[in-house]
Formats: structure tokens, sequence, C-alpha cells
């Protein structure tokens, strides 16, 4: 028991003045905005998460698509060979087998077949062209490319699959 | 996400120190409504940050921070009506509930106390911090917080003696 017991008892018979109610709808309503205003950023922070590796793994596989397609086509020019890669548009995934005759070379890699899988289609609406008085109906496809080469040789295969992105523009007619 | 997995419990978090923290902002601030909105900034700053209510200092550094953000920002206005409630004699909301002249007198006593030496007295008695809390609150030493607060109460019981 110190000397300031007798008014410590005192200040605390004082009782502080209350809030007043709108306090509480002010607080509970700030914090409701903040519950949504975290919901809203986790999407698109899961967006900017997603999308420059989504974009970066993008462009190295083209690229990477690009050069080996290149390089074998290169290669069969200069043998004669005929082989084409043959790509499909629809959404199946089955993957193509070429007819082309089979290489005798160890070393050497024919296109084996290309696939190519819509797994989401989006609609963003309708738009108009620079110019054109007629509405485009905007669609976003989204894709998966593969592309297969095989060695008929030694039986090896090589597969570049990479995730894609194609904008169409479809003119509406009125009815 | 914690705070706000449980969200529903901030009324009663809040509940408990609100009238605490409406007099500690009361120190800096002449009117309720804008001790109301410095606290409502602290609470949903500290709220969203997830921070545990145990962390009272947390909570009370922040009122302290803001508030005088408060002031800095709005010290113009602040010597505006000021002056005005001077000139008018304008009548300022209470801080406490009084029950009697005595607790009146109290009041008036807690109201002239030095800033330093009030703030400690405030978040000791009213918001029932420790002395190790109150001193991460104003960034001193314990024993610095433990002395402004004997101080406080040296001259509180000086002011209610009879004379």
């Amino acid at each position: 028991m110190n000397d300031f017991s007798e008014i410590e008892n005192e200040l605390r018979k004082l009782r502080p003045a209350q809030p007043s109610p709108i306090l509480f709808e002010r607080i509970e309503e700030a914090i409701a905005e903040h519950c949504r205003a975290s919901v809203s950023d986790a999407r698109s922070g899961w967006w900017r998460f997603t999308e420059t590796p989504y974009k970066w793994g993008f462009g190295l596989a083209a690229a990477v698509a690009l050069i080996l397609f290149a390089a074998i086509s290169m290669e069969h020019q200069q043998d004669g060979g005929k082989e084409i890669a043959q790509i499909s548009r629809e959404s199946e995934t089955a993957p193509l087998r070429s007819s082309a005759k089979e290489s005798t070379s160890s070393d050497k890699f024919v296109p084996a077949g290309a696939t190519r899988l819509v797994y989401n289609t989006r609609n963003e609406g309708l738009q108009f062209a620079r110019g054109s008085g007629q509405p485009l109906r905007r669609l976003r496809y989204q894709t998966r490319e593969t592309w297969q080469w095989r060695n008929p040789t030694t039986g090896a295969s090589l597969r570049v699959s990479y995730p894609s992105e194609e904008v169409v523009l479809i003119p509406v007619s009125g009815q | 996400m914690q705070n706000l997995a449980s969200h529903e419990d901030w009324k009663s978090c809040f509940s408990e120190v609100a009238p605490g923290l409406l007099l500690f902002a009361r120190q800096w601030v002449q009117s309720a409504a804008d001790a109301e909105d410095i606290v409502q900034e602290a609470f949903v700053k500290f709220w969203r940050r997830n921070h545990k209510i145990e962390n009272r200092a947390l909570l009370y550094a922040a009122v302290r921070s803001i508030a005088l953000d408060f002031i800095r920002r709005d010290s113009r206005r602040a010597r505006r009506e000021a002056s005005a409630i001077s000139e008018t004699d304008e009548f300022i909301e209470p801080q406490f509930e009084f029950e009697d002249d005595t607790q009146r007198a109290l009041a008036e006593a807690i109201d002239v106390l030095p800033c330093e030496q009030r703030e400690v007295v405030v978040m000791k008695i009213w918001n029932e911090l420790t002395f190790a809390e109150i001193a991460g609150v104003l960034g001193i030493s314990q024993n610095t917080a433990a002395s402004r607060y004997r101080y406080a109460l040296a001259a509180l019981r000086n002011t209610l003696q009879p004379r």
C-alpha cells in the first residue's frame, strides 16, 4: 500500500465518458471496407504474382520452340526432307502423327505432332473498330500449345508445351 | 488474418478499451468528435495489422502518433477554435462522468496536469497499462514513467486536500 492509494482509488471511481454509438458504426464500416479491399487485393495480388512468370514462361517456351523448329526445318531442307509439322486448330488433345518418311540419321528429329488445347474462352463484350460502324465481339482464348518431335532411329522424343492467348474479333451482324 | 477471421470480436475489444482511448486522445484535442476520429483511425489501423489486443501499448502508441499528426496538421484550425472557445466561454464536452463535486474537482485537477504527467496517469489508471507498457508507448524508461506518475498523483492529492 503506497502513499497514493487513496488518490488512486478516487481516480478509479472517475469514469471516462463513453464513446458515441456512431463511432462503433464508423469503425464497423471501416473494418468491413478493409475486408472487401483485402479480398480484392488478394485477387489482384494473385494475378500480379502469376502474370509475370506466365508471360516469361510463354516467351521462353515460344522462343525455344521457334529455334528448335527453325533448326529442324533447316536440317530437313538440307537433306531434302519434306517433313512438316501438322498443326491442329481444334481443341482435341490427340497428337497428330507425321506421315513423313522416317529419317535414317540417328541425330535427326522429325515433327511428330502438335496440339492446341483451348481451355478457356472469355467473352469480353462488344467493341467498335476504328472507322467501322459494325460492332465486333471480342473473344479471348486461352490455350496450351504442344509441339512434339521424335527421333525415328533412337526413339527419343522432344516435347515443348507453352500457354498462349489469342484475341479474336468476330463481326456481329444485326438481325 | 487472425483479426479478420473473427472480425466480430472487434466490438467486444473496442468496448473495453474505447473510454480509456478516448480519454487518452482528448489530451491533445478539444472536441470529443476529434478524439473519436483519432481513436477510430488508430483502432482500425491496429485491427488491420492484425495486432492482438493484448499488445495494448501499440494501440496507445498509434493513438498518440495520430493525435500528434492531427494537431500538427490542424494547428491553425485548433488555434482558431481555442480562441473562439476562450472568447465565448463555449461549453466543452466533459471527459468524465461526474457523480459529485469532488469528482468534478478531480477532473479539473487532471486537466491542469502537465501533459507528460497526465498521459501517464491516463494510461495507468483508466487503461491499466503497466509502467513497462507506458514506457514503450512514450519511448521513455520505466523509471521515468513511474516518476511522472508519482509527481502527478502528488499534485492531484495536494489539489484535493482541504485547505
